[in-house]
C-alpha cells in the first residue's frame, strides 16, 4: 500500500511538473508536442551531473547541480521550439515531433559515444547513478520521500500564483488567447511566448529527471521516457490547462500508472489477472474518453499553434 | 511586370525541391560535426558510410542484396509518409500514423502467425484495423471536437500495449519476439514473384516494394484528378466553405483519417509480411517508422511523388547508419541525422516565403531600373 | 504662426510590395477637437492608423506632437504620447475580465504581483466621470458588443491618453447607440481630448465632427471644415465623381411565393437561449425582401437555418412549393437557391484553390463538370471559369489559375456573385453583399440583385447597413432578439422609426 502511495505521488510528480510546463507554453500560444524530447534532455543533464560529482557531494549540493543541470538542459532544448515557432512561424506539430525524435537519437548518440570513450567494449547507452541518488530520498518509516515531490508542490503553488496573480501572467495567457490584443497594448508577442516555451523546457528537463530517477538507478537513453511526455500532454488537457486540475490530473494518472507497477502486490487485482499493459494503457484511454465528452467547450487558448505574425492584424 | 524573368525559381514543385536538398544538406553536415566533436578521427569516413549505405560493398552481388534491403524497409515508410501527407492535404495532422501501424502489425502477424491465413487476407487485416484506427480519430474529430493530433497521440499508446498483449499469444517462449513467419505460416508470406532474384536472392524483396509505389501513384492521382479529391482538399482547405456548398465535411473528415489509416496499417503488413522483422512484445516505445514516415512525407514536399523519392533516401541513411565503425559511433547517428531533417522541414515555409520576397525585390529592382 | 496641434503627420509615405498605400499624406488634428478621416475601403485610413500607433514604420515623412518631431516605433511609443485607439475589431482578450481588459499592458503591480484593487478604483472613477457603464468583473465574452466598446473607450482613459482614434466605431452599433456614442465623443472632446474619428459614413461625420480630412487610393484629397461643406461634397472629395447612392429601379412587381418560413426557431451556439424564435414571413418571385436589424440578432442563424448550415428546431420552409425544412444544404442548392455568404473568407471561397476551382463549388458535382468515374473535367471547368469571369469582369492576376487568396476583396465577392447568380436561382440570399467593398463595387453588386429581381426571382437581403436597407429593399423586415418585430415599405419609414424598432423599443402589435 505505502509501494504504490510512493509510486503514485513520484509519478503524480513527474506528470505535474512537464504538464505545467506544457501548460505555461501552450498559454503562451505555442503547442508543446515536443515535451518527450525535452524530458530526455533533462534527464540526461541531470543524469550526467550525478554521474560525474564525487559521491561524497553533500546531499543538498547534489540535489541543486542536479536539478540545475536538468533545468539549463531542458531550457536549452526548448529553444529550438522557440526558435521554430516563434522566428520561423514553423509547424509547431512537426517541430514537435522532431524534437521528441531529436531528443532520443541525440542522447543515445551521446551516451554511446561517452560509454565507448571510456571504454571501448562498452557500447551501451546507460548511465549509471546508484549513489547519487540517494541524495533524493528520505526514508519515512516505509515511505520513501523524494524531495523532487516537494519540488513539484512548489512548482504547482508557483505555476497558480504567477499565472493568477502576477502581470507576467495576466500578459502570457494574453499572448495565447489574442496575441493582437495583446500587441496592441505594447506587449512584447515573441517575448512572452519564448517565455512559455522555456519555462516549459524548464519544468519540462526537471520532470525529465525526476522520471528517471523514479525507482530505478541507470537509465537506458535508447528507450527515450517511454511516453511520459505524451502522457503529460494529456494531463495537461485533461487538467483544462488549469494548474489545480493540472495536479489532480496528475494525481489519478499517477495512480494508474502506480497500479502497472504494483498491483501483484494486490490479491484482488491480481486475481483479474489483467496485463500491466491494462494499467499503462489507462489513462489514456481515460483521457480519450473524457475529452470526447469535454472537447465541444474546451477551454484551450484560442490562439495557440498559431503563428503570430507582426504583419498581419 | 516580367514574371518570366526567373520562371524556374517561381515555380513551387522546384521551390520544394530546393528546400528539400537544403534541407538534406544542413542535415548533414550537422550530422557530421555531430561526428567530428565524438571522434574527429572517423568522422569524414563515418558520414561517407551514411551516404554510401550498400555501396561500400564491394561486390555488385552484395550491393544489390542491401539495396534490397533498403527497399524493403523503404516501402513500409513509404506507406507511412503517404498516410500522413494525404491527411494533411486534408487539413489534419495525422501523428496517428504510428499507431495506425503498431495495429496494422499487429493484426496482420496475428492473422499469421495465430490463424494461420494466407498472406492476402493478413494483408486486407492489417489494411483494415489500421482503417479502423484512423476512422476513430475522424469520428472523434468530427463528431467530438476532439482535436486529432491529441486523439491519435493517445490512440498511438493505447494501440502499442494492446498490440504487445494480443502478440505475446505468438510470441516464442524463450525471446520478447514473435514467431518468424518462414517457420510457422510460410503462406503468410508476401509473394516475391521474382524480385527477390533481381536482388542477389534478397528474399525479403516483395511485392510490397512496387505495390508502395502504386500507392504512391494512386494517392496523387485520388488528390489531384478525382472529384473525391476535390472534395477532400476543399474540406481540409476551409471546412465552412465546404459544408457552405453541400460537401458532407464531417463524413469526409472520417473517410480521410480512415484512408490515412489504412495506408500506415498496409505499410505495416508491407514489412512484418515479409519475414524481415519480428514484433518485440515488451516494445516500451512506438515504432518510430509513423514518425519518420512525417519526416519523409515533408521532406518529399508533401507530394505523393516526391515523398517516393524521399522515403527511400531517408531510409537509405538510416540502412547507411548501420555501417559505421562502432568502436567510435553508434548507429542511432543516423536517427539523429533524420530527425534533424524533420526538424528542418519546419523551416521550409519560411524559406519559400524568403525566397519568393527576394525574387520580388530582384523583379522590382530590374522593373525599376527598366524604366 | 501654426495653430496649436495635438498631433501632425506630415507628409507620411508608406509603400507595400507592389502598392503605395500611403502617398505623401498629410493629417493635423487640433487640440480638443473632433477630426474625421473619410475614406472608402482601401483608401489607406487603416495604414495611416497604423503608422501613427507604431505598427508600421513610414518610408517618409515625420509626426509631429505639439510641434515636436516624435518617433513612434511600437504602440508602447504611442502609448507613451498619449495616443489610443479603438480598434475596428475590438482588441479585447474574451475569457478575461473588463478590469483585466483595461489594465493590461500598464499593470498597477507591486514586486510584480497584480494591485486589482487599485485599478479597479480608477477605472469605476472614470466610467461615473465620463458616463460609460461598465462591469468591471464580468468576462468580455459575456457582455454586449456595446459594453465591448466601452471597455475600448475606458482602456485609452485608462492609460490617460490626450488622442484618442476611433476606427469605425458604429459598425456595430444601433442608431441609438451611436447616438450616445457621439454624445460621448462630444463629452470627450469638451473635457481637452482630440479626437480622431475614422468613418465612411457621410451622416455621422456631418453629425458631429470639427473638421474632415478625405483619402483616396492612399493619396491625399484635402481637410475640410464640416461647417463649409456638404454631405455631397464629401462624397466627392472620398469617391472622386459624383455619385448617386440612390439605386435605380423600377417599381416592383411581386409574384407567386417563392420562399415560404413558417414559425422557424433556430437554436444558438453562442447562449442557451433560441436565436431565432418562430419567425415567418414570405419571399415572392420579382421583390427584395429585406432582413434589417443591428448585428447579433439573430440574423445570421436565421440564413443558417434557411440554407441548412444549422438545423431548424421548429417550423417548416418551403421552397417553390418544395418542403426543404429538413433537406441538406446540397438539396436546398440544387432545388433552386443560392447564398451569397457573409463571411466570404469563411464560407463563400476556398481561399487556397484557383478561381476556377472556386467558380465550380456549387456544381463541381454536375456530370458537365465529372465523369461518371469520379474523375474531374479539367477542360470543361476551365471553359466555364473563363466564361464567369469575362461576364461578370471579375479581375485577377493570372485568370482562371489565379489563387483565391490573392484577389481583391471585391474580385473575390464578384466571383461568388457570379457563382451564384449563374446557378440560376429561384431565390437568391444575400447576406451583407457589399461589406467592406468600395462605392464601384457596391453600385455593380446592387444593380446585379435589382437585375436578379427584374428576371422574376426573389432576393432576400440581408443588410446592417441602414442606406442600404432603405435604398434596395422593396419590404423591409426588421428583426430584433430573434424575433420579426416590424415590416415596412421603404418608402414609407425613416430610418429614425426603423432605428427604434432595431433597438427593440417599438414593435409592431404582439407578436403571435
Amino acid at each position: 500500500m505505502i509501494l504504490l502511495l510512493q509510486y503514485m505521488l513520484i509519478f503524480a510528480s513527474v506528470l505535474l511538473l512537464v504538464a505545467l510546463g506544457g501548460c505555461f507554453s501552450e498559454h503562451s500560444g505555442v503547442i508543446n508536442i515536443g515535451l518527450e524530447g525535452i524530458m530526455v534532455m533533462g534527464a540526461l543533464g541531470g543524469a550526467l551531473m550525478m554521474k560525474f560529482l564525487p559521491d561524497s557531494t553533500s546531499a543538498f549540493v547534489m540535489i541543486v547541480l542536479v536539478v540545475l543541470a536538468a533545468v539549463l538542459l531542458g531550457m536549452l532544448y526548448s529553444l529550438l521550439l522557440a526558435v521554430a515557432a516563434v522566428n520561423f512561424k514553423a509547424d509547431q506539430t512537426l517541430v514537435g515531433t522532431a524534437m521528441n525524435l531529436l531528443g532520443t537519437a541525440a542522447a543515445t548518440v551521446f551516451v554511446k559515444a561517452m560509454n565507448t570513450a571510456e571504454n571501448v567494449d562498452n557500447v551501451s547507452s546507460t548511465i549509471q547513478y546508484i549513489n547519487a541518488k540517494k541524495a533524493f530520498i528520505v526514508n519515512l518509516g516505509g515511505f520513501e520521500f523524494n524531495w523532487f515531490m516537494l519540488l513539484a508542490l512548489l512548482a504547482l503553488i508557483g505555476s497558480y500564483v504567477s499565472l493568477y496573480k502576477t502581470r507576467f501572467g495576466l500578459r502570457l495567457m494574453a499572448c495565447g488567447e489574442h496575441p493582437q490584443a495583446a500587441d496592441s497594448v505594447g506587449i512584447n508577442v515573441y517575448k512572452m511566448r519564448y517565455a512559455g516555451v522555456l519555462i516549459s523546457g524548464m519544468l519540462g528537463g526537471l520532470g525529465g529527471i525526476v522520471y528517471i530517477t523514479a525507482g530505478v538507478s541507470e537509465w537506458k537513453f535508447e528507450n527515450g521516457v517511454a511516453g511520459f511526455g505524451f502522457l503529460a500532454l494529456a494531463v495537461m488537457i485533461f487538467g483544462q490547462w488549469k494548474p489545480t486540475r493540472i495536479a489532480l490530473a496528475a494525481l489519478l494518472f499517477g495512480f494508474c500508472r502506480a497500479l502497472g507497477n504494483v498491483y501483484t502486490g494486490f490479491d484482488f487485482l491480481k486475481s483479474l489477472e489483467l496485463p500491466a499493459a491494462v494499467y499503462n494503457m489507462l489513462p489514456y484511454i481515460i483521457s480519450l474518453v473524457v475529452l470526447a465528452f469535454t472537447s465541444q467547450k474546451s477551454r484551450a487558448p484560442k490562439a495557440e499553434g498559431i503563428p503570430y505574425d507582426k504583419g498581419q492584424r | 511586370m516580367k514574371k518570366e524573368k526567373s520562371p524556374l525559381l517561381r515555380n513551387g514543385a522546384v521551390q520544394s525541391l530546393l528546400a528539400s536538398l537544403l534541407c538534406i544538406l544542413i542535415g548533414l553536415l550537422l550530422g557530421y560535426i555531430a561526428l567530428l566533436l565524438i571522434n574527429p578521427a572517423g568522422a569524414g569516413e563515418a558520414i561517407l558510410t551514411i551516404v554510401k549505405n550498400f555501396m561500400t560493398y564491394s561486390r555488385t552481388t552484395a550491393q544489390l542484396k542491401y539495396l534490397g534491403s533498403t527497399l524493403v524497409k523503404t516501402a513500409p515508410l513509404l506507406m507511412c509518409s503517404l498516410s500522413i501527407l494525404f491527411a494533411y492535404k486534408v487539413g489534419l495532422f495525422n501523428i496517428g500514423a504510428a499507431g495506425q501501424y503498431v495495429v496494422g502489425a499487429g493484426a496482420c502477424l496475428y492473422c499469421a502467425l495465430g490463424l494461420h491465413l494466407p498472406w492476402y487476407l493478413c494483408l486486407m487485416a492489417a489494411v483494415l484495423a489500421g482503417a479502423l484506427l484512423g476512422a476513430v480519430s475522424g469520428v472523434l474529430k468530427a463528431c467530438c471536437n476532439v482535436n486529432e493530433v491529441i486523439s491519435c497521440i493517445m490512440l498511438n499508446w493505447i494501440s502499442l500495449y494492446s498490440v504487445n498483449t494480443l502478440l505475446t499469444k505468438v510470441k516464442e517462449e524463450t525471446s520478447p519476439y514473435t514467431y518468424t513467419l518462414s517457420s510457422t505460416s510460410p503462406e503468410a508470406i508476401l509473394p516475391s514473384l521474382g524480385l527477390g532474384g533481381l536482388f542477389s536472392k534478397n528474399q525479403y524483396v516483395t511485392i510490397a516494394v512496387p505495390l508502395s509505389v502504386i500507392a504512391a501513384v494512386l494517392v496523387w492521382v485520388l488528390l489531384e484528378k478525382t472529384k473525391l479529391g476535390y472534395e477532400l482538399k476543399a474540406t481540409g482547405c476551409n471546412k465552412f466553405a465546404a459544408k457552405y456548398c453541400g460537401m458532407r465535411e464531417k463524413k469526409n473528415l472520417i473517410l480521410t483519417m480512415a484512408i490515412a489509416g489504412a495506408l500506415a496499417g498496409m505499410g505495416a503488413a508491407m514489412l512484418f509480411l515479409t519475414g524481415f522483422e519480428q514484433w518485440q512484445c515488451t516494445q516500451s516505445a512506438v515504432p518510430a517508422m509513423g514518425f519518420n514516415g512525417i519526416a519523409a512525407a515533408f521532406l518529399g514536399g508533401l507530394s505523393p511523388i516526391g515523398s517516393i523519392f524521399s522515403s527511400y533516401f531517408i531510409q537509405h541513411i538510416t540502412n547507411g547508419g548501420a555501417y559505421v565503425d562502432k568502436t567510435m559511433y553508434s548507429a542511432q547517428i543516423s536517427d539523429f541525422i533524420s530527425a534533424l531533417i524533420i526538424y528542418l522541414c519546419g523551416f521550409v515555409l519560411f524559406f519559400k516565403v524568403a525566397l519568393n520576397r527576394w525574387l520580388n525585390r530582384r523583379d522590382e529592382k530590374k522593373g525599376g531600373g527598366g524604366k | 504662426m501654426e495653430e496649436n496641434y495635438a498631433i501632425e503627420m506630415l507628409n507620411i509615405t508608406k509603400r507595400f510590395p507592389g502598392i503605395v498605400a500611403n502617398d505623401n499624406i498629410t493629417l493635423q488634428l487640433k487640440k480638443g477637437e473632433i477630426h474625421a478621416l473619410l475614406g472608402e475601403n482601401g483608401a489607406g485610413k487603416s495604414t495611416l492608423m497604423s503608422v501613427l500607433f507604431g505598427l508600421y514604420q513610414p518610408e517618409e515623412g515625420s509626426i509631429r506632437k505639439n510641434g515636436q518631431p516624435v518617433s513612434i516605433r511600437d504602440p508602447n511609443d504611442a502609448n507613451a504620447l498619449g495616443i489610443g485607439m479603438v480598434h475596428q475589431h475590438f482588441k479585447l482578450v474574451e475569457c478575461f475580465t473588463v478590469l483585466d481588459n483595461i489594465i493590461m499592458g500598464v499593470e498597477p503591480c507591486k514586486h510584480g504581483f497584480l494591485q486589482k484593487a487599485e485599478a479597479r478604483e480608477k477605472v469605476l472613477a472614470l466610467s461615473e466621470k465620463y458616463g460609460l457603464r461598465v462591469d468591471p468583473d464580468a468576462l468580455v465574452e459575456d457582455i454586449t458588443v456595446g459594453m465591448q466598446q466601452r471597455t475600448e473607450i475606458l482602456k485609452m482613459l485608462y492609460r490617460e491618453n490626450e488622442i484618442l482614434i476611433f476606427d469605425e466605431p458604429t459598425a456595430v452599433l444601433t442608431p441609438q447607440e451611436i447616438d450616445e456614442l457621439m454624445q460621448i465623443m462630444r463629452n470627450l472632446s469638451a473635457e481637452g481630448k482630440s479626437i480622431l474619428f475614422i468613418s465612411h459614413k457621410l451622416g455621422e461625420i456631418m453629425a458631429v465632427a470639427n473638421r474632415c480630412s478625405v483619402l483616396r487610393k492612399g493619396k491625399y484629397i484635402g481637410t475640410v471644415s464640416i461647417a463649409e461643406t456638404s454631405q455631397e461634397e464629401l462624397s466627392r472629395m472620398m469617391v472622386g465623381r459624383d455619385v448617386s447612392f440612390a439605386v435605380e429601379k423600377a417599381p416592383a412587381r411581386p409574384g407567386e411565393v417563392v420562399l415560404d418560413v413558417k414559425g422557424m426557431t433556430v437554436a444558438s451556439k453562442r447562449h442557451n437561449n433560441n436565436a431565432v424564435k418562430g419567425v415567418s414571413f414570405q419571399v415572392r418571385r420579382g421583390e427584395i425582401v429585406c432582413i434589417a436589424g443591428i448585428d447579433g440578432n439573430g440574423q445570421t442563424e436565421l440564413v443558417y437555418g434557411l440554407t441548412g448550415l444549422e438545423p431548424l428546431k421548429a417550423g417548416t420552409l418551403t421552397l417553390n412549393g418544395q418542403d426543404i425544412t429538413h433537406a441538406p444544404i446540397r438539396k436546398r442548392a440544387v432545388s433552386g437557391m443560392s447564398h451569397i455568404p457573409e463571411d466570404r473568407h469563411k464560407h463563400g471561397l476556398v481561399l487556397d484553390y484557383t478561381l476556377e476551382d472556386n467558380m465550380v463549388l456549387q456544381r463541381y458535382f454536375e456530370h458537365h463538370f465529372v465523369t461518371p468515374a469520379g474523375f474531374l473535367k479539367r477542360r470543361a471547368i476551365r471553359e466555364y471559369a473563363v466564361g464567369l469571369i469575362e461576364q461578370y469582369d471579375v479581375r485577377s492576376g493570372q485568370g482562371p489559375v489565379t489563387p483565391a487568396r490573392s484577389m481583391s476583396g471585391g474580385n473575390q465577392q464578384k466571383a461568388i456573385i457570379a457563382r451564384e447568380i449563374d446557378k440560376d436561382p429561384e431565390l437568391l440570399i444575400a447576406v451583407q453583399p457589399t461589406r467592406g467593398l468600395d462605392v464601384g463595387a457596391i453600385e455593380y453588386i446592387h444593380k446585379q440583385i435589382v437585375a436578379q429581381r427584374d428576371a422574376g426571382k426573389g432576393v432576400l437581403l440581408v443588410s446592417l447597413e441602414l442606406d442600404e436597407v432603405m435604398n434596395v429593399s422593396d419590404r423591409i423586415l426588421v428583426m430584433y432578439e430573434g424575433e420579426i418585430v416590424g415590416e415596412f415599405d421603404p418608402k414609407k419609414v425613416t430610418v429614425e422609426e426603423l432605428g427604434l424598432y432595431m433597438a427593440g423599443a417599438k414593435r409592431e402589435g404582439a407578436a403571435s
